[in-house]
C-alpha cells in the first residue's frame, strides 16, 4: 500500500457560511493568508519525511474551500522544498484552462522536480465551470481533446500543429518538456461511472473521493477496469487511488472529535454556497452526459453531509481513530475495493495545525510501518 | 469515365489533350487555382474541397487508369504522374499554383515539387504515401477493417454506391505506378530539393501512414514544412473533419507562412 497525503488548503476564518455563490472575499485577511500558505506548505514538505509517497493538491475557484486557484504554484514550490517525494498535482481542471498551458507547467514541474510529477488531468466539479463561463456540457469532450494536445505537446519531437474542435494552436513546441519519458503518469477522476469509463479508456491512473459506499465504489473502480481492456493497460492495485477524509489521533475518542469539528466547518461554512452552485449546474446544464450520474452526485453529496462520524466511518467515507484503528479501517476498505493506494486529506476544515501535524507523526510512527505492508 | 455523385453542381468535367495522352478533370469554384490530386480510391469532391471552391478554382485531374479511363502506356512511375501533372499545370492551369493532394496524389505532389519546383506555389500533404516503412500502417484487406482506418466518422464516409464499383480498378491502377513499394528511396533522397512552403497533415487517428514513421520523414526532409494533427480525423481527413481540413488549408493557401498569425476574420 502506497500513501498521498493531499491538502485543500482551506480557509479557516469564517465565522458563518457565506449565504451565496461565489463567497464574498470581502472579509479575506492577506496576512492570515500568508500565515496559512506557510503553514500549509511547511505541513505538505513535512509529509516527505512522514514516508509518504506522495504529496498532492487540486485547483478551486472562487471560495474559501481551498486557496488554491492554481496548484502548480504549490508543486513549484514544493518541487524545491522536497527532495524525493512525488508530486501530485490532482489536478490542474483542464476544460477550464489553455491545455498548451498545462503541458508546460506540468513539464515545468517534473523538470524542476528531477520527474516527480504526478500529472492529475481532471474534469473538476460543475460549479467551476461557472467561475471560468465555460460551457458544463462541453466538459468531457473538452477534457477528452485537451488531453490528447497535452500528450502531444508533451511527447512531439518537432513542432506541430493543432487543428481540434475546441482547440487551435497553428504551431506549438514547449520548453521544457517532462523530465520523465515519455511522459508523467496521468491521473483521471473516476468517482462516477462515466468518469471511471473515461479514466480506463485513457489508461490513466484513476482517483476516487467522497465515497459514500463501497459498493458504489467498487462499481467504479470495475467499470474503469472493464474500460482499460483493449487499451493495452492492465491497471495495478497502485494505479487505483482512494481519497479519504482522515484524522488520526492518540484515541478514537480524541480523533472523533477533531474530525467532526472539522467536518462540520467543512459542510457546513466552505460546503455550503457551494452546493447550491453545484445543484444548478447539475440541473441547469449537461455537465452529466446521463441524467441519473447527475441525480447520484447530488445524492452522494447530501448523504455525505447528513451523516456522523460512525454511519461515514461505516460507509467507508472516512479514516478516523486511533493508529491501530485506522490501520483496520484501512484493511477494510483495500478489502472491498483492492486499491493500492490511499491520498489521505487529513486538514478538513478548520481541524487545527498542530492535530495535523500530530497525525501526520501517528501515521509515519505507527501506521505506515504496518500499513505499507497491506 | 465512370460518374460519381461527387461530379456535381459547377464541377464540371474536362479534357485536355497532353502529350502522353488524354487526361480528364474536375474543375470547379472560384478564385486563385488549386491542382487537387486524388488518393488511391480516385478522384472524390470531399465536403472539404467544396468549401475551399468556394475561394479557390479547384482542379481535380484524373490519373490515367483510374475511374475507368485509359493509361498511358508511357506512364510507369509516380514520378511518370509528376511529370504529367507539371504539364497539366502548364496546359490546364496556365501557371504555378497551389497543390492540394491525398494520401496516393501527395506521393506524385511530392515528385513535382522536387522535379518542378518553378510550377508549385504551397504545397499541403494529406497523410501522403510513398514515405512509409514496409510493414508499419498500411490498409488492411479486409473492408471492415480498412474501412475504421480510413474513416474516424463512418457518418461522414462517402456513400455513392457507383464509387465502391471503380474502386477495385483504381487500386490496380495505383499498383501498376507504385509497384507495390511503399517507401520510395528516391524521393526521400530528394526531399531537401522541395522549395515550396508545405503543410503536413494527418489525422490525430491516423493509422494508414501512421505519422511516427512518415510524419517524420517529411518534417525532417522538407526544409520549410509544417505539421499539423487534425482532431477527430483518421486517414480521409477531407471526409473526417472538413471543417477543420477547410478552415487550416484555407488559412494556409491565402496567408501562407502566416497563417499561424491568428486574425479576426476566419479563413
Amino acid at each position: 500500500m502506497k500513501f498521498s497525503y493531499f491538502h485543500l488548503m482551506p480557509w479557516t476564518e469564517l465565522d458563518e457560511a457565506p449565504q451565496q455563490w461565489p463567497a464574498s472575499n470581502s472579509t479575506f485577511d492577506p496576512k492570515r493568508g500568508k500565515e496559512l500558505y506557510d503553514c500549509y506548505i511547511d505541513t505538505m514538505a513535512f509529509a516527505e519525511q512522514c514516508g509518504f509517497d506522495w504529496v498532492g493538491c487540486n485547483e478551486h475557484h472562487f471560495s474559501p474551500y481551498g486557496l488554491m486557484a492554481n496548484c502548480n504554484l504549490i508543486g513549484s514550490v514544493l518541487s524545491q522544498r522536497t527532495k524525493s517525494i512525488k508530486l501530485a498535482m490532482l489536478g490542474n481542471l483542464i476544460p477550464l484552462l489553455n491545455p498548451i498551458r498545462v503541458a508546460e507547467e506540468y513539464a515545468m514541474i517534473d523538470v524542476m522536480s528531477g520527474g516527480r510529477l504526478v500529472a492529475g488531468l481532471i474534469r473538476g466539479v460543475p460549479h467551476e465551470y461557472i467561475a471560468y463561463n465555460v460551457i458544463p456540457g462541453e466538459s468531457r469532450e473538452r477534457l477528452r481533446e485537451a488531453t490528447a494536445l497535452i500528450i502531444k505537446a508533451w511527447t512531439e519531437p518537432e513542432p506541430f500543429g493543432w487543428e481540434g474542435e475546441f482547440y487551435q494552436y497553428p504551431s506549438v513546441s514547449i520548453w521544457p518538456k517532462p523530465y520523465q519519458r515519455p511522459h508523467p503518469k496521468i491521473l483521471m477522476s473516476a468517482s462516477n461511472e462515466e468518469s471511471a469509463e473515461f479514466a480506463g479508456q485513457h489508461k490513466a491512473m484513476m482517483g476516487m473521493t467522497l465515497i459514500a459506499d463501497l459498493k458504489a465504489a467498487q462499481r467504479c473502480i470495475n467499470v474503469y477496469r472493464d474500460a482499460t481492456k483493449g487499451h493495452g493497460f492492465e491497471p495495478r492495485a497502485e494505479d487505483i487511488l482512494i481519497g479519504q477524509n482522515t484524522c488520526i489521533a492518540e484515541s478514537d475518542e480524541e480523533a472523533k472529535e477533531h474530525l467532526s469539528q472539522g467536518l462540520n466547518y467543512f459542510h457546513k461554512v466552505l460546503m455550503h454556497s457551494i452546493r447550491d452552485a453545484m445543484r444548478l449546474v447539475v440541473q441547469k446544464s449537461r455537465f452529466f452526459a446521463q441524467e441519473q450520474y447527475g441525480e447520484r452526485f447530488v445524492s452522494r453529496l447530501a448523504t455525505l453531509n447528513a451523516r456522523n462520524i460512525d454511519e461515514m466511518i461505516e460507509a467507508g467515507s472516512v479514516l478516523c481513530g486511533s493508529p491501530k484503528t485506522v490501520i483496520k479501517q484501512m484493511k477494510r476498505i483495500q478489502g472491498e475495493l483492492g486499491n493500492g493506494r490511499f491520498n489521505l486529506n487529513m486538514k478538513i476544515g478548520n481541524i487545527p495545525d498542530s492535530v495535523v501535524r500530530r497525525g501526520m507523526e501517528l501515521f509515519r510512527d505507527q501506521v505506515l510501518p504496518e500499513a505499507a505492508g497491506l | 469515365m465512370t460518374k460519381t455523385e461527387y461530379d456535381v453542381a459547377n464541377f464540371v468535367e474536362q479534357k485536355i489533350e497532353l502529350s502522353a495522352g488524354p487526361v480528364q478533370y474536375l474543375k470547379g469554384g472560384d478564385g486563385p487555382a488549386v491542382l487537387h490530386l486524388h488518393s488511391t480510391a480516385g478522384p472524390r469532391r470531399s465536403p472539404a474541397i467544396e468549401k475551399l471552391s468556394i475561394k479557390h478554382t479547384i482542379h481535380m485531374p484524373i490519373m490515367p487508369g483510374f475511374n475507368g479511363t485509359p493509361a498511358h502506356p508511357t506512364l510507369r512511375s509516380m514520378s511518370d504522374l509528376a511529370d504529367l501533372m507539371a504539364e497539366f499545370i502548364q496546359k490546364a492551369v496556365g501557371k504555378a499554383c497551389d497543390v492540394v493532394a491525398e494520401s496516393f496524389g501527395g506521393w506524385i505532389a511530392l515528385w513535382l515539387a522536387v522535379k518542378h519546383p518553378e510550377l508549385v506555389e504551397q504545397l499541403v500533404l494529406e497523410a501522403p504515401a510513398g514515405l512509409r516503412t514496409k510493414g508499419v500502417g498500411g490498409l488492411p484487406a479486409d473492408p471492415a477493417e480498412r474501412d475504421r482506418k480510413l474513416y474516424a466518422v463512418p457518418d461522414r464516409a462517402p456513400k455513392d454506391s457507383r464509387y465502391a464499383e471503380v474502386l477495385p480498378g483504381n487500386f490496380k491502377a495505383a499498383m501498376g505506378y507504385t509497384g507495390g513499394e511503399t517507401l520510395d528511396e528516391a524521393l526521400l533522397k530528394s526531399l531537401p530539393k522541395i522549395k515550396a512552403r508545405t503543410l503536413l497533415l494527418f489525422g490525430s487517428k491516423e493509422e494508414v501512414t501512421p505519422v511516427e514513421d512518415v510524419g517524420r520523414r517529411l518534417k525532417s526532409g522538407i526544409p520549410h514544412s509544417y505539421l499539423s494533427f487534425i482532431y477527430g480525423a483518421a486517414h480521409a481527413v477531407e471526409f473526417d473533419q472538413p471543417d477543420r481540413v477547410a478552415r487550416l488549408v484555407g488559412a494556409f493557401l491565402e496567408r501562407g507562412e502566416a497563417f499561424v498569425v491568428r486574425t479576426a476574420e476566419v479563413a
